[in-house]
């Protein structure tokens, strides 16, 4: 019996590996629809500073993400931009990661779509610009002395989606949106240099370590991976990729715990009986 | 409705490299070493576009070409870095690298000690200032991230040997950050799924009818070919057994 028990022990990890892919696809083809009814308190923190900001304010999004933290951060992303779209906010974006600017593009082709919303007078999509804290420091007294143009070399100086708005101070929120430590430049350069209310939607990874941050109000909230994104949707009520992920999610979740729970009463058996 | 051809054509592209870099976990092969070795060509590709398209050309080429010749300044200090590797003039990178670490030092050491340092501290002790308004809960959570970061703080104090009540209050640190770590550890799987969790969509995606059956083709291919290698190495096997 022991014997037979110890195998299991030195299955071929490549079954797990296929146990792991069968799991994950079945909710793909055949949604069970799983319902995702808790709300973190830091995902309704970005959700009421969106939502207490007056209509015809501008909003700052800082999209820096590329399609290697895309199943995490695109829903949310996009979830945000529909809260601000349906709000009739003044929707800017910023990146600082190349490799975004194909995903932004992709986003507001969709969600500009769906809201009727017009580039140049409702949002304005500003080019990727290398050496971040240059041009974080210098957005903080002109915008247009490192922004002239925005990403399709429109001069943006006149765009009514502009009026008004030169520097932080001009700005309602920043939001951003990252799986690299940009959020934490946000906070340190921006958000507390020029009291800039500053929120975050980050990989699930770097979650916990923005916790001291959101303790101290330094972040006004925090999205956190698909869980994060799926709660934001909840509360847009517009379910997404990011609700359609939490049956996926969860299945493979309970997988992990059958398989740390199989092998540790495996184990206990083992050396005790 | 009928796609574009390039996309269709993108979706055989991102469907065959997912399965040729997911074939590795069953065996290496071929098709895993093209998939990797164009992942890394196209990367440095994209990287060198980048430096050219939106750094080269916007911030020196065209402010040079409309007599701006102030950018020049940093741009030589910039291509000074590069005679790090011309050991006789070396140390020309070091202007450059002065340059760099005082700006560098001037914004990170303000926002430093603001952000991570004062902040943080200001926002461990401010509870304890309105505690009287506060309800049992919130005292409780406030006294033990007071307390929590405390005794981290002490298994990081390494000038006083720990034993006696230090040890006991070091210990508790290790408990603390054992606790932080696990949290840690559940977000990492959980963001491991979401990513695998998103390539499979996409291969979902592209199984359908409108991308021609791109992932089910390629994917039947894969394991003819693993099945047809597994064959004809057994064959191939057994004749240098037999030769030998």
């Amino acid at each position: 019996m022991k014997d037979t028990l110890q195998k299991f022990f030195k299955i071929d990890r490549r079954w797990i590996f296929l146990l792991l892919a069968v799991t994950l696809i079945v909710p793909i083809v055949k949604p069970l629809g799983l319902p995702n009814k808790s709300i973190s308190q830091a995902t309704t923190r970005v959700y009421e500073s969106l939502e207490k900001i007056p209509a015809g304010s501008f909003v700052l999004f800082s999209l820096d993400y590329d399609p290697s933290t895309r199943p995490e951060l695109h829903p949310m992303a996009m979830a945000l931009v529909r809260h601000a779209f349906s709000r009739n906010l003044r929707v800017g974006v910023v990146t600082y990661i190349a490799g975004s600017t194909g995903l932004i593009e992709e986003l507001f082709a969709k969600v500009g779509k769906e809201y009727k919303k017009t580039d140049g007078t409702d949002y304005v999509i500003l080019p990727y610009q290398p050496n971040i804290l240059a041009v974080m420091t210098q957005m903080s007294s002109d915008l247009y002395g490192i922004y002239s143009k925005d990403r399709n070399g429109t001069d943006i100086a006149g765009m009514p989606v502009l009026k008004g708005v030169k520097s932080y101070k001009d700005m309602s929120l920043v939001v951003c949106v990252t799986g690299t430590a940009i959020l934490d430049y946000w906070v340190a350069y921006v958000g507390d240099k020029y009291s800039v209310p500053v929120a975050g939607g980050v990989t699930a990874i770097s979650q916990p370590g923005y916790g001291p941050y959101l303790q101290t109000n330094q972040l006004k909230g925090l999205i956190g991976g698909m869980k994060g994104a799926a709660e934001y949707e909840s509360l847009i009520k517009q379910p997404g990729k990011g609700t359609s992920g939490i049956d996926a999610l969860n299945l493979a979740h309970l997988l992990v715990l059958v398989l740390i729970l199989t092998s540790n009463i495996i184990l206990l058996f083992v050396k005790y009986f | 409705m009928a796609l574009d051809t390039s996309i269709i054509a993108g979706g055989w592209l991102a469907a065959g490299l997912t399965i040729f870099l997911f074939s590795f976990l069953y065996r290496d092969n071929p098709f895993f070493k093209i998939a990797e070795h164009l992942y890394l060509g196209a990367g440095m590709g994209w990287l060198f576009q980048v430096s050219v398209n939106s750094v080269w050309i916007p911030k020196i080429w065209e402010p040079v070409s409309k007599g701006e010749l102030l950018v020049i300044i940093p741009s030589v200090m910039g291509l000074l870095l590069l005679t790090q590797f011309i050991p006789k003039i070396s140390w020309l990178s070091r202007y450059g690298f002065t340059f760099m670490m005082g700006y560098g030092s001037g914004l990170a050491i303000h926002a430093g000690l603001s952000t991570d340092f004062m902040s943080q501290i200001e926002g461990t002790i401010r509870p304890f200032s309105k505690m009287a308004s506060m309800t049992p809960f919130d005292i409780f959570s406030s006294l033990l991230v007071a307390g929590g970061a405390i005794c981290v703080l002490f298994y990081f104090f390494f000038s006083v040997e720990h034993k006696g009540h230090l040890k006991k209050v070091s210990n508790v640190g290790i408990y603390f950050l054992m606790i932080y770590f696990g949290a840690a550890f559940g977000n990492t799987v959980m963001a491991r799924f979401s990513l695998l969790y998103g390539r499979f969509d996409d291969l979902f995606t592209f199984s359908g009818g409108s991308y021609f059956y791109a992932t089910h083709i390629i994917l039947a291919a894969m394991v003819v070919y693993f099945i047809l290698h597994g064959l004809f190495a057994g064959k191939k096997d057994a004749a240098e057994e037999e030769a030998a």
